[in-house]
């Protein structure tokens, strides 16, 4: 997982703490602008970020959210508990899909149907509540009809926000439609009898989808296993010239045996724009062909439909192939045959279907075996009506049986009728709950439709009235006491045959379709259940007792800079064991009581230093973290200089302190910009130069010892040293001697002298003359030192070093006029003793020669103003101190050298903070203030 | 180029792209008998299918890739 997904699961989770937080409190003052504005931020803010990463069901949730808040928020949706639960929901789903990119790394398909359904009914809550806020003001007596509904119109409301969901689900979207040939629809058919799922998949996709770079063809061309496809036009383009080609108008159709998984994959992105419905088995079941004469007689007919009522469907395909070898095989009767047989093989318990089939022969009339089947097994009322081949198809049953009295398919059709009758009793049975009413109406329905399918209609009349006081009592009771009655009855004149085997598979798929039915209305319920359900299921996270415990600890930066200064008086403390150890053995002279003081000490020293490290290494950051924008930059400043650079990171996990890593993050930034405006050339003049048209620009991090080396390298075209030094003599930052003694490289380094730029042309991206000076002061604040090295035409290394922390300074204590000052230990060179013989005066400056190099030494105590000489030694020596200043060696005389020590460096604060040569001031193991010197003020 | 336009031939090769559709609108526009050789072509983007199904052009040639010609039956006439 890179840090930057880290960064934002970490910030997302408190977003999400803190929505839940402000949606408690706006619960208890819903009125409040301020919490509404907040909490919009939050939402706002999480959006924005969730969108940098490739979770589309997230920011779809977030988005809905944040729409739904800003309404709020604008007072065009009133705040309501209904509000915050809807939201509490969808922060719960965000919560959920980030446990699971932080386990897994990315979401599951899973889920991108909850979020559409959440989303969908955020914008429903947008919507209703729009309206409600119209009507209120509208009509303010409207109010307490909406408190205190009635059953009635809970019932009117609930039944139009069904419609209004069906509608929003299906807009655009046809019925499932598909003309197959009989070989296609064959292979369907088998493929969903063998439990295979075939699904009806339209995708509409949005008009505006070219402009976001989607290829809606492309990517209904990764459907796997489509057996049946076809690309349509959603409204006719009356005018070719004035046609928009890149306004959508495509639909895509196809029937599919890819398993539900593959689809959501496929369509993540899209899953508002796509329709799915799982078709069943039978509506494949279509006989095509040619309609000729009657070849089939009625004789064959009458004995299949005896042998297929007996079961002995072995006798029956017998026949049935005889037949088919017998007529031609285009013929639409030879296409009904070959269906027969092929449900006999596949289904063979499905005697409803295959006598209906062959029934057809008889009657020649197209049947619809999907709205047979699902009308016996509980089909609204409204189908039936609307269904009207269905009801002829009951007429041909009813005429059939006048005709032959003890007919096959009648008793069929009684059987299924006493199947729907049954499960309708169980429905009713189950215990109430908050569908109950949606429920009753339901079983009404199909009840109904059962009893005008077998021509009951005498009976149609009774079921409403029961229906009528059920409602009225909400009790299930009225409608269960009048089918008990009519079951009994059933039972009575149809004797159902009890070797049926059909009687146990139906009855349990009637249950389940019966159960679903009660959810949702659904237009396309005859080509088999739609797959998605009405409601999102996931738990809510209140609810979730192993919820993922965060592993990152979010503390104040205070908090840790508290415990840094702690650690350090500890430090301090724990140094003044061995002076008390010193003071035992030699004030009271007990040696014992010293030695267990010392091996005490030992113990302390070892916890106190282990405790230190700890508490830095918290500090500590990676450098990724102000390298990650790199990337981006360089491309971005490349693309506006027209030139083209390959930006190379390594070392991205080393680690240093966060106060240095923050303070570095500036120099960086200037240093890269100038690499690429003056350091790169453009791909003309490197190519001409022999170079690869691309360049390339590496960062790099090491770390070294205590110290972290960051460079950055380039293979531009170099810095000319003659160059700078003219620069350098014209702006008069060196002299003319300078200009004959300086080398090379010292020469390049003059980059960092204060107001200089090489430049030919100030551009906005830098060379205001500004530019390394300042990096390097940067640097230098933290005790860091920057370098460059370059070679004409070949490229620039420029080079950082920091300390990898601030807390801890090494400092060497130096005595002076009886007081004792720190120099820091990292610019010292050395430690010499000077005998005065050696030191020569040029003019006026005291110097000495050391190693063959001409020293300057400067006196401490006139540095520091003291109206004292410096003191040697015995043997007339000056203790000098020789530091590095700038790159100089200069040699400070003290007037003796004492111990280093590691210390936390305090910078002065109030008044003492204005005072310059100090970098600052520590607490010694005595209890005594050390001063630490800044060499470079001070020379 | 992804589409080659002879006098009143559009040959389509490999993947034609979402920047095409524009100019093959205008092609067919302006050569009504234009028709138009899919054989080499194995993917169009969704952008040409609406310019081809819009304007219905004679199909010289299908394409060979089995997948994509499925797809286009819509634009046999």
């Amino acid at each position: 997982m890179n840090a930057l997904l880290e960064q934002f699961l970490s910030e997302s989770r408190d977003f999400l703490q803190g929505i839940g937080e402000k949606l408690m409190q706006l619960e208890a003052d819903p009125e409040s602008i301020p919490l509404m504005t907040e909490l919009f931020r939050f939402v706002h803010t999480l959006k924005g970020n969730s969108g940098l990463f490739d979770f589309p069901e997230m920011t779809r949730v977030l988005h809905a959210s944040e729409d739904l808040m800003d309404a709020v928020r604008h007072g065009r949706v009133k705040y309501s508990q209904d509000l915050t639960d809807q939201l509490l929901d969808a922060m719960d789903f965000v919560g959920i899909l980030m446990d699971e990119i932080e386990s897994t790394g990315r979401i599951g398909n899973n889920h991108a149907t909850n979020s559409v359904e959440l989303a969908k009914s955020l914008r429903e809550l947008l919507a209703q509540s729009t309206v409600e806020l119209d009507t209120t003001a509208s009509e303010p007596q409207g109010i307490s009809n909406i408190d205190h509904p009635s059953v009635d119109q809970v019932l009117e409301e609930f039944a139009a926000v069904e419609i209004d969901n069906v509608q929003d689900i299906t807009v655009g979207f046809s019925e499932p439609e598909f003309d197959l040939t009989e070989d296609v629809a064959a292979e369907l058919y088998r493929s969903a009898t063998e439990g295979a799922s075939v699904f009806w998949v339209e995708y509409i996709p949005e008009s505006e989808c070219f402009f976001k770079g989607e290829d809606p063809f492309y990517l209904s061309r990764q459907v796997p296993a489509v057996l049946w496809c076809r690309s349509t036009l959603q409204k006719d383009i009356s005018s070719l010239a004035e046609m928009d080609v890149y306004s959508s108008q495509l639909g895509f159709q196809f029937l599919t045996i890819a398993t539900q998984d593959e689809l959501d994959d496929i369509f993540r992105y899209v899953p508002d724009q796509i329709q799915r419905i799982d078709i069943s088995a039978l509506a494949f079941v279509k006989p095509s062909g040619i309609e000729g004469g009657n070849t089939i007689d009625d004789e064959f007919i009458s004995r299949t439909l005896g042998l297929l009522n007996d079961s002995d469907l072995e006798r029956a395909s017998h026949s049935i192939r005889t037949m088919l070898e017998l007529s031609a095989p285009e013929l639409w009767s030879s296409s009904v045959l070959r269906w027969t047989l092929r449900v006999i093989e596949l289904d063979p318990s499905n005697k409803q279907v295959q006598s209906t089939l062959i029934h057809t022969l008889r009657t020649h009339d197209k049947i619809d075996l999907v709205s047979l089947v699902q009308n016996d097994s509980s089909e609204g009322v409204t189908s039936s009506d609307s269904h009207l081949p269905e009801a002829q198809l009951a007429n041909e049953f009813v005429a059939h049986e006048e005709v032959n009295d003890h007919s096959s398919v009648n008793s069929a059709l009684m059987a299924g009728f006493h199947v729907i009758l049954e499960a309708q009793k169980i429905v009713l049975s189950s215990p109430p709950n908050a569908w109950s009413v949606g429920r009753l109406k339901s079983v009404a329905a199909t009840l109904i439709a059962a009893h005008r399918a077998t021509h009951q209609l005498h009976e149609i009349e009774h079921i409403e009235q029961a229906l009528q006081s059920s409602l009225t009592e909400n009790s299930a009771r009225p409608l269960l006491a009048w089918l008990d009655n009519i079951l009994d009855h059933v039972s009575d004149v149809h004797e159902v045959p009890a070797t049926t085997p059909i009687d146990i598979p139906v009855t349990s798929t009637v249950i389940e379709e019966t159960v679903v039915h009660e959810e949702v209305v659904d237009p396309s319920a005859k080509f088999g259940r739609r797959v998605e359900d009405a409601s999102p299921h996931f738990g809510r996270r209140a609810e979730d007792s192993n919820a993922v415990v965060s592993k990152t600890l979010k503390v104040d930066q205070e908090k840790i800079d508290r415990l840094m200064n702690l650690i350090g008086e500890m430090v301090v403390a724990k140094n003044a064991l061995p002076y008390l150890a010193n003071r035992a053995e030699t004030v009271f002279g007990v040696r014992d009581l010293s030695r267990e003081i010392k091996a005490q000490y030992a113990v302390i020293n070892r916890v106190a230093e282990e405790m230190q490290d700890t508490i830095m290494q918290v500090r500590m950051m990676p450098v990724s973290f102000i390298f990650q924008r790199f990337p981006r930059m360089v491309r971005d400043i490349s693309r506006k200089l027209g030139k083209e650079v390959e930006l190379v990171l390594e070392g991205e996990s080393t680690e240093a302190d966060k106060n240095i890593i923050e303070a570095l993050s500036d120099p960086l930034i200037h240093i890269v910009r100038n690499s690429l405006d003056h350091g790169l050339e453009s791909p003309e003049v490197r190519v001409a130069a022999g170079k690869n048209a691309v360049g390339k620009l590496l960062i790099r991090a090491t770390q070294e010892s205590d110290r972290v080396l960051i460079e950055i390298i380039d293979d531009g075209r170099g810095i000319n040293p003659n160059v700078i030094k003219q620069k350098a003599y014209e702006k008069g930052l060196i002299d003319e001697g300078a200009l004959e003694r300086i080398s090379d490289e010292e020469a390049v380094n003059l980059v960092f002298a204060a107001g200089f730029s090489t430049a030919d042309v100030i551009s906005d991206l830098s060379g205001r003359g500004v530019g390394m000076d300042v990096v390097r002061s940067a640097v230098e604040r933290i005790n860091g030192t920057v370098g460059i090295e370059s070679e004409v035409g070949k490229g620039t290394r420029l080079y950082l070093s920091l300390p990898l922390s601030m807390a801890v300074t090494n400092v060497m204590i130096i005595e002076s006029n009886q007081q004792i000052f720190g120099v820091p230990m990292d610019m010292v060179v050395e430690t010499v003793r000077v005998p005065r013989a050696q030191l020569s005066s040029i003019k006026q400056k005291q110097t000495t020669v050391l190693r063959g190099r001409i020293v300057p030494l400067l006196s401490l105590n006139e540095l520091l103003a003291l109206p004292f000489e410096q003191v040697p030694n015995e043997d007339d020596e000056f203790a000098t101190l020789v530091v590095r200043v700038h790159g100089e060696h200069v040699g400070i005389i003290v007037d003796d050298f004492r111990e280093t020590v590691d210390i936390i460096l305090k910078p002065m604060t109030g008044i003492l903070g204005g005072l310059g040569g100090f970098s600052g001031a520590a607490l010694l193991g005595d209890g005594s203030v050390l001063m630490v010197l800044n060499p470079r003020e001070l020379i | 180029m992804a589409i080659e336009y002879k006098k009143s031939l559009a040959v389509f090769s490999d993947f034609v792209g979402v920047e095409e559709a524009e100019n093959l609108l205008q092609w067919l526009l302006k050569n009504p008998k234009g028709k138009i050789n899919l054989a080499a072509c194995a993917h169009i983007h969704a952008a040409n299918l609406q310019v081809l199904m819009a304007v219905k052009p004679q199909i010289s040639a299908w394409p060979v890739d089995e997948d994509l010609q499925r797809w286009l039956t819509v634009l046999e006439k």
